[in-house]
């Protein structure tokens, strides 16, 4: 029994390889951790550049972050971005100029600003609450995006696709005639597809967020990642064998990738469209990540026994479908 | 001409082939469905206060210096504030005066916001005798919104591309390329119908794309139709690439997924992160869509600036991929 389950699992292990899975898997890694330490924990946002013109110095004591400029042109030129915020003391009398943002309050806030820089006064700080630079903030937040698009929507085409080779090699009528079981055939693909993800996951974690960092939250994400895996992996198997062929199953990734991921990210990463959200699944699973990313077990029982019920009832129906399928292919 | 009608015949039944020539409209219009949504409270300053905390006063100046969300209590105000989906500064009344509340992993223009607050609160009187000129800017659409639109436009004239190579790959893999080598159809007359199909497609597919998303000045459409007819021609050379030159389905997949990343993720990001005189940012011309994307940037920024440079690098690109796959496939046949 456990000899036959082995080589069933080495059998699935090769094709994974042929079907270059785990390479696919290498190059996102190393695509993925290159973009988030060279370029995304880099991007931030400045706060608008003030720049002065005051020819005939009647400012004596501004902020440092003006930037003193040498005529109206060269002043007019540096606000037409609207986003810089100008000072014409030309007159004597400091005149705010600036181009507008469309949006009332900040340009309100923009004015407010400038002006304050002309008096500079030493102003209380803001209480830190947080425990997280804005550093690990991106480090977390982008890498809890990938995992959850690579594992959502990269896996369960990395399982469809495997299975459609499968069914081209005619694997599946041969199947049907060996001693082997529906659920042994089904389990060897899942754990092996759970085991890749699984360390996929734990890599791209502990090289984005640092060791320490990164093995504090390990247990939560791996926690996670599992019942995302599972799932989608049952998603996936369902319907390359639902579906006639790849070319079908790919129309449906499409749709799964832009419909069904970009809803819960802009949710998720924005705080937009919020209302209705909660009745998306997949929100709660990126929510359930995200918390894990932080080191939160927010998730409750509830979650974990649906999660639970949802993959025993798509392990049941995929049993279903490929005994079907077993049987129709003779 | 039979050709192409055999070839149109041969697309209508192609469900990916339609998709993809549909999914850019769906997208448009979702964008313009979520006009409702309004994306520049994404940059407008989000403050949180507990309820009953603030005067009357503060939270009038504070209503109009951003986005103001009341929260029945300090927990909830805590735990919005260190919300990572979040950029929000927590406020409370302090005597006379009011005192922030930050994360610590805010962007730095909220750090500075938050920081300086009770300042700006202090002198509010004085600021608001200040004299202010607000010069209305060229366009209404908020910069998030501009850039979705320009993202959306892009995909759907590199759609061709997408349109093309699935196309050859399905032939490959139904066996009608073979039928292809025994029919009275050259090299040339193939290539020729392909390029056609992806290069239409693309052009229909970006025109109804923007009629649904986008609004054009009438003295911009002639650059703008040049800028979509060139950039529709290189995506179809392209998809005439993926397609010549990827074995199966998967392969083929694979290669326009890496094709779309490359033609879309780069020029975002130079176009965001790089200063527009840099090496780098003329650098990223070597792609073609970079010009495209800064060309449907400036257009609907309402600046036509370097449109002139945009349309003749496109038209190098044009002329460079095509020899260039003329010469791969002279190379293959030897």
């Amino acid at each position: 029994m456990w000899m036959d389950f082995l080589s069933l699992l080495k059998k699935d292990f090769k094709l994974m390889l042929s079907s270059k899975f785990l390479l696919l898997a290498l190059g996102s890694l190393i695509l993925y951790s290159c973009y988030i330490n060279y370029i995304y924990v880099g991007l931030d946002q400045d706060i608008y550049p003030v720049y002065l013109y005051d020819p005939l110095h009647t400012q004596e004591v501004v902020s440092s972050e003006i930037m003193i400029v040498d005529s109206t042109e060269e002043l007019q030129a540096n606000i037409e971005d609207g986003y810089a915020v100008g000072i014409n003391a030309f007159s004597g009398t400091p005149e705010i100029v600036m181009v507008s943002s469309n949006i009332r309050s900040v340009d309100h806030y923009r004015a407010a600003y400038a002006f304050s820089l002309l008096s500079p006064a030493n102003s209380v700080a803001a209480e830190r609450i947080g425990a997280d630079s804005k550093e690990m903030k991106s480090r977390r937040e982008i890498t809890c995006e990938f995992l959850f698009f690579e594992l959502a929507a990269v896996g369960f085409l990395g399982l469809a696709s495997t299975l459609f080779k499968e069914r081209q090699m005619g694997m599946i009528r041969v199947h049907g005639v060996l001693p082997v079981s529906r659920t042994a055939f089904i389990l060897s693909k899942l754990i092996l597809f759970l085991l890749s993800d699984l360390i996929f996951s734990a890599l791209l974690t502990v090289i984005n967020l640092g060791v320490a960092e990164g093995l504090s939250v390990l247990p939560h994400v791996c926690l996670q990642a599992g019942i995302l895996s599972l799932l989608m992996a049952l998603v996936g198997f369902f319907c390359a064998i639902w579906l006639p062929d790849f070319k079908q199953f790919s129309l449906l990734y499409l749709v799964l990738a832009v419909f069904i991921t970009t809803p819960v990210f802009l949710a998720g990463q924005t705080g937009i469209i919020r209302e209705g959200i909660k009745y998306h699944p997949m929100y709660h699973l990126f929510m359930a990540m995200k918390n894990a990313y932080w080191g939160i077990s927010s998730a409750n029982g509830g979650y974990y026994m649906i999660c639970g019920l949802t993959i025993i009832l798509l392990f049941l129906l995929v049993r279903q479908v490929l005994i079907r399928e077993m049987a129709k292919e003779g | 001409m039979k050709g192409l009608k055999y070839q149109l015949k041969n697309i209508r039944r192609d469900k990916m082939s339609i998709l993809s020539f549909c999914l850019p409209i769906l997208v448009g219009l979702a964008i313009n469905l979520f006009s409702g949504v309004n994306f520049s409270s994404l940059s407008e300053p989000s403050f949180c206060v507990v309820k009953n905390d603030l005067s009357e006063s503060a939270m009038e100046w504070l209503q109009i210096n951003g986005n103001v969300t009341t929260l029945p209590d300090m927990v909830s105000l805590k735990n919005m504030v260190n919300d990572p989906a979040t950029q929000t500064i927590g406020v409370l009344q302090d005597g006379n005066s009011i005192k922030t509340l930050l994360s610590g992993d805010e962007l730095q223009i909220n750090m500075v916001i938050g920081n300086t607050l009770p300042q700006l609160y202090a002198e509010r009187e004085d600021a608001a005798s200040s004299k202010v000129t607000i010069i209305p800017a060229a366009d209404n659409n908020d910069a998030l919104k501009s850039l979705l639109i320009v993202i959306t436009v892009v995909t759907a004239m590199f759609m061709g591309c997408t349109f093309n190579a699935m196309n050859i790959i399905g032939e490959k893999e139904d066996g009608i390329s073979l039928i292809n080598e025994v029919l009275p159809i050259t090299k040339r007359e193939y290539v020729a119908q392909k390029i056609t199909l992806g290069f239409a497609g693309g052009i229909l597919s970006t025109l109804l794309t923007a009629c649904v998303c986008m609004k054009i000045a009438v003295s911009q459409i002639i650059p703008w139709l040049l800028l979509v007819v060139l950039s529709a021609f290189i995506a179809a050379l392209a998809g005439l690439f993926i397609g010549c030159f990827s074995g199966g389905l998967m392969a083929g997949i694979v290669s326009i997924k890496i094709v779309m990343i490359l033609f879309l993720a780069p020029p975002i990001l130079f176009y965001l992160v790089v200063p527009s005189d840099s090496v780098l940012f003329a650098v990223s011309y070597l792609l073609p869509s970079s010009a495209t994307f800064y060309g449907l940037m400036n257009l609907l920024t309402g600046t036509a600036q370097n449109m002139g440079i945009h349309l003749f690098i496109l038209f190098v690109h044009c002329i460079v991929w095509f020899l260039l796959f003329l010469f791969i496939d002279r190379c293959r046949n030897k």
